[in-house]
C-alpha cells in the first residue's frame, strides 16, 4: 500500500498492514512516526490528530483505505528546525505545553483551522479545538493560536500605537 | 497510646529495623566524584554534577518530567550557582544510587499540624520525627517524584552540590594562574581574570575533581541572576515539534507490541482462556497468562506486531472470567458504609485522631446553636492522556526498562523479582511522563511488560494499555464521606468544630503493593486521609478531627493533591457554611479566624483583592447572572486562594474566571507556578463537575472519555495567578492549585442558585 505521508510516498508492506488499520498505527507502529500519540482510540480526545488533504482528522479511527492518494501530515512536517510553523513559535512564546502529550494532535487541529481562518474569533477556537488536555493548557492554546495567527496576517509586533503613531 | 507516642515509636521502630542507630546521623547527599557513570571527556565532581569538555553541565536528573517543569526546575538550581546559562545544562540519567532519593517527601509525610511544623518554632516531637524520618529516607534512598516535593528536596542539596562544583573549578584556575581566588570572574561558565587568563569550565574540568572546594558558600539572595525568573522551559520545544519522547514512543530494534484485557472484575482473574480466533488473526505472536502484579487485577496479554495486531488478538480472546474471591465491590454500597462509619465514629469518639484541641463535648454542650451535615466525594480515576506503558527487554539474565515512571526504583525492584534477576541487573531508563497525577507512583504494568517480555524471545515488548483498561483499572482516589459537625456561639461563630471521615488509606495499600520490603504487619496513620481536615488553621478553640479508615477492597492511590483533593472541599465548603451561619461575608468570616496566620490572610487577602471581591481592591459588579465563590486552602507546604466565577448557561455550569493567589514560598521560576495553578485549576474542574468512578458488581462501569469526560478548550475559564513574595523555602507547587477548585465553586453556586451541594461532582 503507498501513502502520501508528509510529501513522500511511503509504501508499506501489505504483509504488515491491512486496509483496515488506522492510521494512527501505521504511522507509528510501521513508520516509526511517533510525533502522533494514541489517547483514547475513539476520536474523544484528539492525541492521533493529523491533517488529511488539509482537514484535521482523528487517525485512531481513519482506516488506511479512507486516506490512500489523500496528503497526509504529521506533526513531524508542520514545521522545521529552521523554519518552525508560526504556531510552534507561538506555542513556544506563550510556554504552552507541559506533559505535551496532547500538543502534537492540538497543533494538527489549530493548524488546520488557521489555514482556513486566519483571524479566528474565540468560539471558531472553541469549536476547532475540541482536543482533551489532562494538564489545563487550554488557556495558553487559546491565546497561542490567537498569537500565531497574527503572525500569518503579517500583524505580528505591529501595535496600535504604533501604527497610529507612525 | 497517645496518637504522637504511637507514631513515634512506629517510625522509631521502622528506622532501627532498617538503618539501625549506629549510622549517625543523616549522611550528606553530595555523593562522590565517580558516582556517575565515567565517559569520555566527562568529568564528574559529585554525585550530581559533569563537566563535559566543551564546558556543558551535565546534571544527573533524578525526578520525572510530567509536565510539572521540574527539569527546568532543577537545571536553574544547578546553572545559578554555577553560573552558567540554563542551555548550558544537560540532563544526564540518574541512576539507581541511594543518592537520588526522595528525603522531603517522606519528612512532608509525618502527620503534623502546620502549625507545630513553623520553621523556627517546632516542637521537640516534631524535630524528633523530622530527624528520624529524614535519616531513614536517606539510608533507604527511594527516588519518588511526588508530593510536589521535588523542588523542596533538591533546594538546598543540589545548590550545594553545584556550589562546591564551581568552587572547585575557580579554585583550579586559581591555581594554575597563581591568582587570588576572589578575583576571578565567571560569565556563562567562562572563568576570567581581568588581567587576562581565561578558561571554561570544560578546560578545568579534569583537574578540580582532584581539587578542594574551600569554603563553599551559596549565593544571597540578591545574587541570583536565574532563580525567581521566568525562564522558558527546557522541554517546551521538542514539545511543540513532536520529538519529545515519551515511553510509548520507545523504539528499539526488533521490538513487538502487546496489549491486555484484565478481568473486568476488580480482583477477578481469568479461567478459560480460547486463543484459538486470536491465534488465526495476522500479526498475532503469542498469548501470555498475567498474574496479579503490584495489585494489579490479574490479565490475558497478546504480542503483536503493533498494537493494533495485538488490540485486535486481545479482542478476539474468548476469555471466561472468574470472580474475585473476596467479594463484589459496590462503590454505592461503600458510601452507604462510609457515611455509618462517620456517625459511628462521631458518637463514641472513634476514628484515629489526627488533632485534638481544647473540649469539643464541653464547648458543644455550652454551645446555643449546632450545624452537622455529611460532605461525599466519589472515586476518581487519573486518565493521564499517555496510555499506561512500559517497554521491557529480557534478554542474557539482564532486564533493561523503558517507561513513564514516578518511582523508577520500584520499577526495577519489580522486574528483577518478576524476572529472577538481581536488581543490579536491571537498567531503568526514565521517559518523558505524558501526565502522571499519582499513577505513574505504581508499578503493575512493570510486572506485567516484564513478565510479557519473559516470553518475547529476548525482544523488546512494549506493553500498551487501552484507554478502557487504563479507566476500569486504575488505582482509584478513594471515596470518601465526612461528616461535619460545629458549634456555634451566641453570635453565631464556632466555637467547636469535630470531624469524622472515613475512607480507604491509600500510603498502607501502596507499601504493600510497590513497597512490600517496608510494608508493616498494621497500617500505620496514614496522614494522607486526613490531610486537608486535621490541619486546618482557622482559629477554633475546640476541635476533634478523626478518621476512619477502611478497607474497602477497591484498588485506591494517590491522586494529584491526594487527600486535599477532597478533604479541601468538606472543610471549605463547611466553612462557607459556617460563614453564612455567622452572617458574615465568607472572606472578612476567614479572615476573622485567621488573625494568627498572617501568611494565610496575606494570600486570601490577594485573591480577594484581584477579584475585587465586595470590600477589598477596587469593586467590580459582577455581570448579571454570575457569581463568586472563594475558597483558601494549604498543602504541600503552599497557601492557595482561589476565587472563581460561575453562571448557569442553558442550566449547565459555566465558569467564566478563576483569580488564583498563592505562597508558594521561594518561586524558582514564576512562569511554572502560573502553568502549575492553571494546570492544577483544570484538572480540578473536570473532577469538581464530572469525575466519578461507580462500581458495580466489582466492575467500572466508566470505560473512556466519552463517559468519563474532562473540561474541553470551550468550557475552560480564564484563569489569573498572584504570587505572594515569599523569602521561605521552595513549597510544593504541582498539586496545591488543585484542592480549593471544588469548594470555591460549590461556594460560588450556593450565592449563584441559594442551594448547597455537598457531594462531588457538583450537580447543579
Amino acid at each position: 500500500m503507498e501513502l502520501t505521508i508528509n510529501a513522500q510516498v511511503r509504501v508499506l508492506d501489505d504483509a504488515a498492514v491491512d486496509p483496515s488499520m488506522p492510521l494512527l498505527w501505521a504511522l507509528r507502529d510501521v513508520l516509526n512516526l511517533t510525533g502522533t500519540k494514541f489517547g483514547c482510540g475513539v476520536a474523544a480526545c484528539g492525541a492521533c490528530t493529523v491533517q488529511v488533504d488539509g482537514q484535521a482528522v482523528r487517525s485512531c479511527v481513519t482506516p488506511l483505505s479512507a486516506v490512500a492518494g489523500k496528503r497526509i501530515v504529521t506533526i513531524e512536517a508542520l514545521g522545521s528546525t529552521d523554519k518552525p510553523h508560526p504556531l510552534q513559535t507561538s506555542w513556544v512564546a506563550h510556554q504552552v505545553p507541559q506533559c505535551g502529550y496532547c500538543q502534537s494532535g492540538m497543533l494538527m487541529a489549530a493548524a488546520a483551522l488557521l489555514a482556513k481562518n486566519n483571524n479566528p474569533s474565540d468560539l471558531d477556537i472553541d469549536a476547532a479545538i475540541t482536543n482533551i488536555c489532562r494538564c489545563g493548557t487550554y488557556p495558553r492554546i487559546r491565546a497561542a493560536i490567537k498569537t500565531a495567527a497574527a503572525a500569518l496576517r503579517g500583524d505580528a509586533g505591529k501595535r496600535p500605537v504604533a501604527k497610529a503613531l507612525a | 497510646m497517645k496518637r504522637r507516642a504511637l507514631i513515634l515509636s512506629g517510625l522509631g521502630a521502622a528506622a532501627a529495623l532498617v538503618v539501625g542507630w549506629g549510622v549517625l546521623p543523616p549522611r550528606s547527599r553530595m555523593g562522590g566524584a565517580d558516582t556517575l557513570p565515567k565517559a569520555n571527556e566527562e568529568f564528574g565532581l559529585n554525585g550530581w554534577i559533569k563537566i563535559a569538555a566543551d564546558g556543558s553541565v551535565l546534571l544527573a536528573m533524578n525526578r520525572s518530567e510530567m509536565g510539572q517543569g521540574v527539569h527546568t526546575a532543577l537545571a536553574m538550581l544547578v546553572a545559578e550557582e554555577l553560573d552558567v546559562s540554563l542551555a548550558k545544562v544537560r540532563l544526564i540519567e540518574a541512576g539507581p544510587d541511594k543518592l537520588y532519593g526522595n528525603v522531603a517527601m517522606f519528612v512532608a509525610s509525618l502527620p503534623f499540624h502546620p502549625i507545630e511544623t513553623e520553621p523556627g518554632a517546632e516542637s521537640g516531637t516534631v524535630k524528633t520525627g523530622q530527624w528520624i524520618v529524614s535519616k531513614a529516607a536517606r539510608e533507604l534512598g527511594i527516588s519518588v517524584t511526588g508530593g510536589s516535593s521535588s523542588v523542596a528536596d533538591a533546594w538546598d542539596v543540589l545548590r550545594l552540590a553545584a556550589a562546591t562544583a564551581r568552587a572547585q573549578l575557580l579554585g583550579v584556575a586559581s591555581l594554575q594562574w597563581k591568582l587570588p581566588l576572589e578575583d576571578l570572574v565567571v560569565s556563562d561558565g567562562v572563568v576570567s581574570h581581568p588581567s587576562g587568563p581565561k578558561a571554561h569550565y570544560g578546560e578545568l574540568a579534569k583537574t578540580a575533581a582532584a581539587t578542594p572546594s574551600g569554603d563553599v558558600k551559596l549565593k544571597e539572595r540578591k545574587e541570583w541572576k536565574l532563580i525567581g525568573t521566568a525562564a522558558p522551559r527546557i522541554d517546551l520545544v521538542a514539545k511543540s515539534n513532536g520529538t519529545a519522547r515519551f515511553g510509548i514512543d520507545v523504539r528499539q530494534p526488533g521490538q513487538v507490541f502487546a496489549v491486555l484485557r484484565h478481568c473486568p472484575m476488580l480482583g477477578g482473574s481469568p479461567a478459560v482462556v480460547n486463543v484459538d480466533a486470536a491465534m488465526k488473526l495476522p500479526g498475532v505472536e503469542r498469548v501470555v497468562r498475567l498474574g496479579p502484579y503490584a495489585g494489579s487485577t490479574a490479565a490475558v496479554a497478546v504480542i503483536g506486531a503493533t498494537y493494533w495486531h495485538a488490540k485486535r488478538g486481545a479482542d478476539a480472546l474468548q476469555i471466561e472470567w472468574q470472580a474475585p474471591p473476596a467479594g463484589t465491590l459496590d462503590s454505592a454500597k461503600i458510601m452507604l458504609a462510609l457515611e455509618a462509619e462517620a456517625r459511628h465514629a462521631a458518637e463514641h469518639d472513634g476514628g484515629f485522631a489526627f488533632h485534638q484541641r481544647g473540649d469539643v463535648k464541653q464547648a458543644a454542650a455550652a454551645a446555643p446553636r449546632k450545624l452537622e451535615q455529611v460532605y461525599r466525594a466519589p472515586y476518581l480515576a487519573h486518565a493521564a492522556l499517555e496510555p499506561i506503558n512500559c517497554t521491557a527487554l529480557v534478554k542474557d539474565g539482564k532486564v533493561e526498562l523503558w517507561l513513564p515512571t514516578q518511582v523508577p526504583g520500584m520499577a526495577r525492584a519489580l522486574a528483577a523479582q518478576v524476572a529472577g534477576v538481581p536488581a543490579s541487573a536491571v537498567t531503568v531508563h526514565v521517559t518523558y511522563l505524558g501526565g502522571g497525577f499519582g499513577r505513574r507512583l505504581d508499578v503493575d504494568f512493570v510486572g506485567q511488560a516484564v513478565r510479557i517480555a519473559v516470553e518475547a524471545g529476548g525482544r523488546p515488548v512494549q506493553l500498551v494499555w487501552p484507554r478502557e483498561e487504563d479507566t476500569t483499572h486504575d488505582f482509584y482516589r478513594p471515596a470518601g464521606v465526612a461528616l461535619m459537625q460545629a458549634s456555634l456561639d451566641a453570635q453565631g461563630l464556632p466555637v467547636a468544630l469535630t470531624i469524622t471521615s472515613a475512607g480507604d488509606a491509600i500510603t498502607p495499600r501502596w507499601m504493600e503493593r510497590a513497597l512490600p520490603a517496608l510494608a508493616g504487619p498494621i497500617d500505620m496513620p496514614d496522614k494522607t486521609v486526613s490531610e486537608g481536615l486535621f490541619d486546618l488553621m482557622y482559629a477554633v478553640p475546640n476541635q476533634r478531627v478523626a478518621h476512619v479508615a477502611t478497607r474497602s477492597g477497591v484498588p485506591v492511590g494517590f491522586w494529584r493533591s491526594v487527600g486535599h483533593s477532597h478533604n479541601a472541599f468538606f472543610s471549605e465548603a463547611f466553612i462557607d457554611e459556617l460563614a453564612f451561619e455567622a452572617k458574615q461575608d465568607p472572606v472578612q468570616f476567614r479572615m476573622g479566624l485567621l488573625k494568627h496566620a498572617p501568611r494565610y490572610a496575606a494570600v486570601l487577602k490577594l485573591a480577594a483583592e484581584r477579584a475585587a471581591w465586595p470590600g477589598f481592591g477596587a469593586a467590580r459588579a459582577l455581570p448579571a447572572g454570575r457569581a463568586r465563590g472563594v475558597a483558601l486552602h494549604e498543602s504541600f507546604g503552599s497557601i492557595v486562594a482561589q476565587v472563581v466565577e460561575v453562571s448557569l448557561e442553558g442550566g449547565k455550569p459555566r465558569v467564566h474566571r478563576v483569580v488564583c493567589a498563592a505562597d508558594v514560598g521561594t518561586v524558582v521560576n514564576p512562569g511554572i507556578v502560573a502553568q502549575q495553578m492553571e494546570g492544577a485549576v483544570i484538572f480540578a474542574l473536570s473532577a469538581a463537575l464530572y469525575g466519578r468512578i461507580d462500581i458495580e458488581a466489582s466492575v467500572v462501569k466508566q470505560k473512556n472519555f466519552p463517559d468519563y469526560p474532562m473540561v474541553k478548550l470551550a468550557d475552560a475559564p480564564r484563569i489569573e495567578t498572584y504570587l505572594v513574595p515569599s523569602t521561605r523555602s521552595p513549597g510544593g507547587v504541582g498539586e496545591p492549585g488543585t484542592p480549593p477548585l471544588a469548594p470555591a465553586l460549590a461556594n460560588a453556586f450556593f450565592v449563584l442558585t441559594g442551594k448547597r451541594l455537598r457531594e462531588l461532582p457538583l450537580v447543579v
